[in-house]
């Protein structure tokens, strides 16, 4: 079975709030709207909404990992 | 400030003559050739080198081409946003945090990052859809309004001033301010020094008596435990007051002229609301509204092009969303457009920090617009009117719909 992996790169977060726009469970935003969360692994059937959150970045710094 | 002939400046030595091209970012003439300033720059896209230099307003760098401008935008030690005025300013006014650099910067981004975060702009949606639906029942029965004076302006502008604790009964007047501040003519120091008296008093009165307005928590703000210094607190609110009193009144005249063109595209988010969110992005996207600029800080050689210190630089942001690189097809309005991360409210540490009231402000008035007014269309017997500067205005909106 694959498993899937959310990696941010934190520090260059810029706070556009669009990962949590996609799907706020799994992107957690802190107070100010910049992402609070950690990498993640992706729950089970939470793939595409983690594939399209990671999309939306305009900073581009999150990766999704694909482990088969 | 020069008159606008005197504008024009020799090209400096450093550029060379491959990469000079005569535009004039306020008021060139393909703005009126095309009908339109976002298809003058898709023109520029296909004629103009990706990167190149104007004689005009002072003499500068125009990127259109948008990896380069994300990459610019992302490397603030050569495109510093210390004195990035186009044309310079005679005095520079320093106005936190946009015109600092790292790492000053995020010390003097942290108290908007909180007054202007998602979960605080959430709060004002009940107001926001409160004022929206009052100002368009005001018009409903008309079958027609100038968009601009009935909507797109009293709309966003009462919201910020409100939140700021501005009077809003001089919303006329500011807005006259805010585009002389804008301009290139020597009408723009005078209007910085208008927005800079009228705040003082505004400061001067919260220090008195404080109210529950963003003015009265700046003032209340403390950096490395101290209090704002005077010049520093009126540079904040003269940022403000150009930030907030603009840019979604353009944003959703913007995206109410193309709807009027494209009637499909109301009728289909009239049945389905749910793609409103989507939809804003899309128009944000493919119509662009400010376009920041940067100053060189270094000698350089970037991209293959020699930069000198002092230098500036227009990030062209409508160009750089018509980049067909970026964007496959980027002439087309594409609901379904896959991957709309576009870079509109800028990229890196200056993202726009009203882009969380923008938005909300945008899917509120797309839903209470097309909830309350039946197919609508720009008026045949009228035409619109709009100009440039860093920020792409329209002045006139003329639109009619059946009663």
């Amino acid at each position: 079975m694959s498993k899937m992996k959310i990696v941010i790169d934190r520090n260059r977060c810029a706070g556009h709030a669009r990962c949590a726009a996609i799907d706020p469970e799994l992107f957690i935003l802190d107070d100010d709207g910049y992402i609070a969360s950690e990498d993640f692994d992706v729950p089970e059937g939470k793939e595409a909404s983690a594939r399209r959150g990671a999309r939306a970045c305009p900073e581009r710094v999150i990766s999704v990992i694909e482990e088969d | 400030m020069a008159s606008i002939a005197e504008l024009v400046r020799p090209v400096p030595s450093h550029v060379p003559a491959s990469r000079v091209y005569d535009f004039d970012f306020h008021s060139d003439p393909l703005y009126a050739e095309k009908g339109d300033v976002h298809d003058a720059f898709l023109h520029l896209l296909n004629t103009a080198p990706g990167m190149f230099w104007t004689p005009r307003n002072g003499g500068h760098w125009v990127i259109l081409e948008y990896n380069l401008i994300s990459e610019a935008m992302r490397t603030p030690e050569i495109f510093s946003s210390l004195s990035q005025a186009i044309p310079p300013m005679p005095v520079e006014i320093v106005m936190p945090p946009i015109s600092m650099d790292p790492p000053d910067h995020a010390k003097f981004r942290a108290p908007l990052n909180k007054a202007f975060s998602p979960k605080s702009m959430l709060e004002l949606a009940g107001d926001i859809r409160e004022l929206a639906a009052e100002l368009i029942d005001k018009i409903a029965a008309d079958g027609q309004c100038d968009f601009v004076s009935a909507i797109s302006e009293p709309l966003p502008v009462l919201i910020f001033m409100k939140l700021m604790g501005m009077p809003t009964d001089r919303l006329a007047e500011f807005r006259v301010w805010v585009h002389q501040t804008l301009s290139n003519t020597p009408e723009r120091e005078v209007a910085y020094g208008k927005v800079a008296q009228c705040m003082a008093e505004l400061i001067d009165a919260r220090i008195k008596e404080p109210q529950n307005d963003l003015i009265s928590r700046l003032i209340e703000f403390e950096i490395d435990g101290e209090k704002l210094s005077r010049d520093l607190l009126l540079g904040y609110c003269q940022l403000l007051f150009i930030a907030g009193l603009d840019t979604v009144v353009n944003g959703m005249s913007l995206a109410i002229r193309h709807m009027a063109r494209n009637p499909e595209l109301q009728e289909q988010l009239r049945a389905d609301p749910s793609r409103i969110q989507d939809a804003v992005e899309e128009m944000l996207r493919r119509y662009p509204i400010a376009m920041p600029s940067r100053r060189v800080a270094q000698d350089v050689e970037w991209n293959g092009i020699a930069l000198r210190t002092d230098d500036r630089v227009l990030m062209a942001m409508p160009a750089a969303h018509l980049d067909p690189k970026a964007f496959p097809d980027p002439q087309q309005y594409a609901l379904c457009r896959e991957n709309v991360a576009h870079i509109v409210f800028g990229t890196g540490v200056h993202r726009c920090a009203g882009s969380h009231l923008a938005r909300i402000e945008l899917q509120i008035l797309y839903d209470e617009w097309l909830k309350r007014i039946p197919s609508f269309r720009m008026d045949p017997d009228k035409r619109e009117r709009f100009h440039a500067a860093n920020v792409i205005s329209i002045d006139y909106l003329p639109i009619v719909w059946n009663v």
